[in-house]
């Protein structure tokens, strides 16, 4: 579905991503792990096209397309799907309006009609149940005074919605209590199957005993160091980095 | 000599003016002539008077213009109509008062009459209460050579909101509009503004309106403008409250060359609720300048003030607020904001908020803030498959949408929020 060969990034003048190849196939779930400042973010970041980041080198092939030619909403159109780290907060723009819009854009790109309102609606009930997000809080502005795991249920939700084929979950473990963890993991492994792929991006091992994934990348000084399956994970958070980094630096 | 020279200027653009036949009668004579004699001392202001320091007039000045009747109009007043809302409607084309095209009321509660019809008495009680016509210029020559005016007067609780709508056509045509307007003892008006012009060139529109808010009584007072090419306007507002009312005003710019609003209220009575909200977005090089003042001369009142504007392209934007609170004006709540964005590198806002205040046991804040689109907010929507376009229009509708929310009257918010763009 997506493979990225030799990407380079930077920002200011910065090197963050020094060669990433990663290849991920549909019905597939990778986690990438690694230690702060390795350049997790900074990789989802630029697969979703934020323009801070300057691409130096390298390929991202997603679906037989050249993705970094494409700006970040025909990207979300494609299919790629970002669930931010920091879901941003946006006064005076209702959940509803904002996520009609977006279906309705992503539709009108794909030469289709916008979505019938019963449909759309029918369409949140079922959705927004996934996560256990309350209704309530989908007619209130975005994000705005939400907890921090109502803003990650909002993010799984939104991708409930838009249905994409590649969903990147940076961090979406961070500030989650086990209960939010588990409702989120829920949503996530119930949108998942054989059409379509994620990439975790975690800190912790915490969130793979609910979203197991059949591959683990560790991500260390903007390149991916070591590759296993989920036991690697498990390795990573009895022992630590530090056996890694030596490894590296040897 | 460069005094003269001055005074010569002033002279030549109001002699034009003065060319033309306006209403003069007994009860007119004196006001008029109170304003003449104060143009007569005055001179053209420039960007070196406090007043005037971010809005040059001399692309106003600098032409002479007419009065012009109009027999016919070219333009369609139904663009203004605000679908499932009943008003009674004032047209006033080009500042003369069309009955033809006007609904009045036929009611006790409401009365709507020509300033001719009104005696001395109603005339000299409210004319240029609160209006500097000594050190403005421009209200001073609205005051010597007004070209028409209706004063309406709310006696009780009004069952329809009336909508004035200023039609403007013609090239270099003056149109000084002067009206009144009154609520009685506890009595509710509301009131809405529209202009609409077509086949204007420097065209010069130069309104005053004043407001007299009775005791226990309530006014609402809605401005849109949403003016084509052409036009350079100076809308001057007035307000007098007594005790126990409430006034609010609202302006929506959504386009115009150049124009000139200047608001102001005083509080000349205890418990007493007053409220300016405002939004403007100039584009391409047009000037939007909003000045206002809040005056607090008696005890336990209260005041909300909140402006906002996007600024795109080369445009303009001005705010000037100044809220002050007089010796004896004890227990005030006065509170005053601007928030600007500017969309472009070459956009231009000056944001100058004040506040004077005498009495020592009062609340009040006033701020300002310009900033940029919050770029995150921008690629967060994105990333969700917006165009750059329709998350820019979301976030600018966000924005603004929260003064454009304090409209009362639902059909005309859901009427000006689809204006800028917003559901």
């Amino acid at each position: 579905m997506i493979s990225i060969k030799n990407l380079h990034a930077s920002i200011d003048g910065k090197e963050i991503l020094k060669g990433i190849n990663l290849e991920v196939k549909a019905g597939e779930v990778h986690a990438i792990m690694g230690p702060n400042g390795s350049g997790k973010s900074t990789l989802s970041s630029v697969l979703a096209g934020n323009e801070d980041y300057e691409i130096t080198e390298g390929s991202v092939d997603f679906m037989g397309e050249d993705l970094l030619e494409y700006s970040t909403e025909e990207r979300a159109r494609m299919g790629v799907f970002l669930a931010f780290q920091y879901p941003i907060e946006i006064p005076g723009v209702s959940n509803m309006n904002f996520l009609r819009t977006a279906i309705n854009e992503t539709r009108e790109s794909r030469g289709e009609e916008p979505i019938a309102a019963k449909d759309f609606l029918a369409m949140v009930k079922e959705k927004s149940a996934l996560v256990e997000l309350d209704n309530s809080l989908l007619k209130r502005y975005v994000n705005e005074g939400f907890s921090g795991g109502e803003k990650k249920r909002n993010e799984i939700f939104q991708m409930a919605m838009l249905e994409p084929k590649l969903a990147i979950l940076d961090e979406t473990d961070s500030g989650l209590d086990i209960d939010a963890l588990k409702i989120v993991s829920h949503g996530v492994n119930t949108l998942k199957n054989q059409e379509n792929a994620t990439i975790v991006i975690t800190h912790y091992q915490r969130l793979l005993d609910y979203i197991v994934p059949d591959f683990v990348h560790v991500l260390y000084k903007g390149k991916i160091v070591k590759s296993g399956t989920k036991e690697l994970a498990l390795e990573l958070e009895e022992k630590g980095y530090d056996w890694i980094k030596e490894e590296v630096n040897a | 000599m460069s005094s003269t020279l001055t005074t010569n200027k002033v002279e030549g653009f109001v002699s034009h003016i003065a060319e033309n036949n306006l209403a003069v009668w007994n009860e007119l004579k004196s006001i008029r002539q109170s304003g003449l004699k104060a143009i007569k001392s005055l001179k053209f202001p420039t960007t070196r008077d406090e007043y005037w320091k971010y809005s040059r007039t001399t692309k106003i000045t600098k032409n002479h213009y007419h009065f012009s009747q109009l027999d016919s109009i070219k333009g369609d007043l139904s663009k203004v109509k605000i679908e499932g809302l009943d008003t009674y409607e004032i047209v006033m084309v080009n500042g003369f008062f069309n009955a033809e095209l006007s609904s009045l009321p036929k009611n006790d509660i409401i009365e709507i009459k020509s300033f001719e019809e009104c005696t001395t008495e109603e005339l000299t009680s409210y004319f240029s209460q609160n209006l500097d016509t000594i050190t403005n210029f421009f209200s001073a020559l609205n005051t010597a050579y007004f070209s028409e005016g209706i004063m309406i007067v709310a006696k009780g609780v009004c069952d329809k909101p009336v909508h004035v709508i200023h039609y403007s056509e013609g090239n270099n045509v003056i149109s000084q509009p002067r009206n009144l307007f009154i609520t009685e003892k506890n009595a509710e008006l509301s009131i809405i503004k529209s202009s609409i012009n077509q086949n204007t060139e420097n065209f010069f529109y130069n309104s005053v309106n004043e407001f007299f808010i009775g005791e226990n009584s309530h006014m609402n007072y809605y401005v849109i403008q949403n003016y084509e090419e052409g036009m350079n306007v100076i809308s001057t507002n007035v307000a007098t409250q007594e005790k126990n009312s409430n006034f609010s005003a609202y302006n929506y710019t959504l386009k115009g060359d150049w124009i000139r609003n200047n608001t102001n209220i005083f509080v000349k009575g205890e418990n007493c609720e007053s409220n300016l909200y405002g939004a403007y977005q100039p584009k391409g090089k047009q000037h939007i300048d909003n000045h206002t003042i809040m005056d607090h001369i008696m005890p336990n009142c209260e005041s909300n003030e909140h402006y906002k504007g996007t600024v795109d392209d080369k445009a303009t934007g001005v705010f000037n607020g100044k809220v002050f609170v007089r010796k004896d004006a004890q227990k005030i709540n006065a509170f005053q904001s601007n928030n600007n964005i500017l969309l472009s590198d070459d956009a231009t806002m000056n944001s100058k908020p004040e506040l004077e205040i005498y009495a020592d046991d009062v609340k009040c804040s006033h701020g300002s803030t310009s900033g940029q689109l919050d770029e995150e907010a921008v690629f967060y929507l994105q990333s969700r498959g917006l165009s750059k376009e329709s998350a820019t229009a979301l976030l600018i509708g966000a924005f603004l949408g929260e003064v454009v929310e304090k409209i009362k009257l639902p059909e005309l918010k859901d009427k000006v929020l689809e204006m800028y763009g917003m559901e």
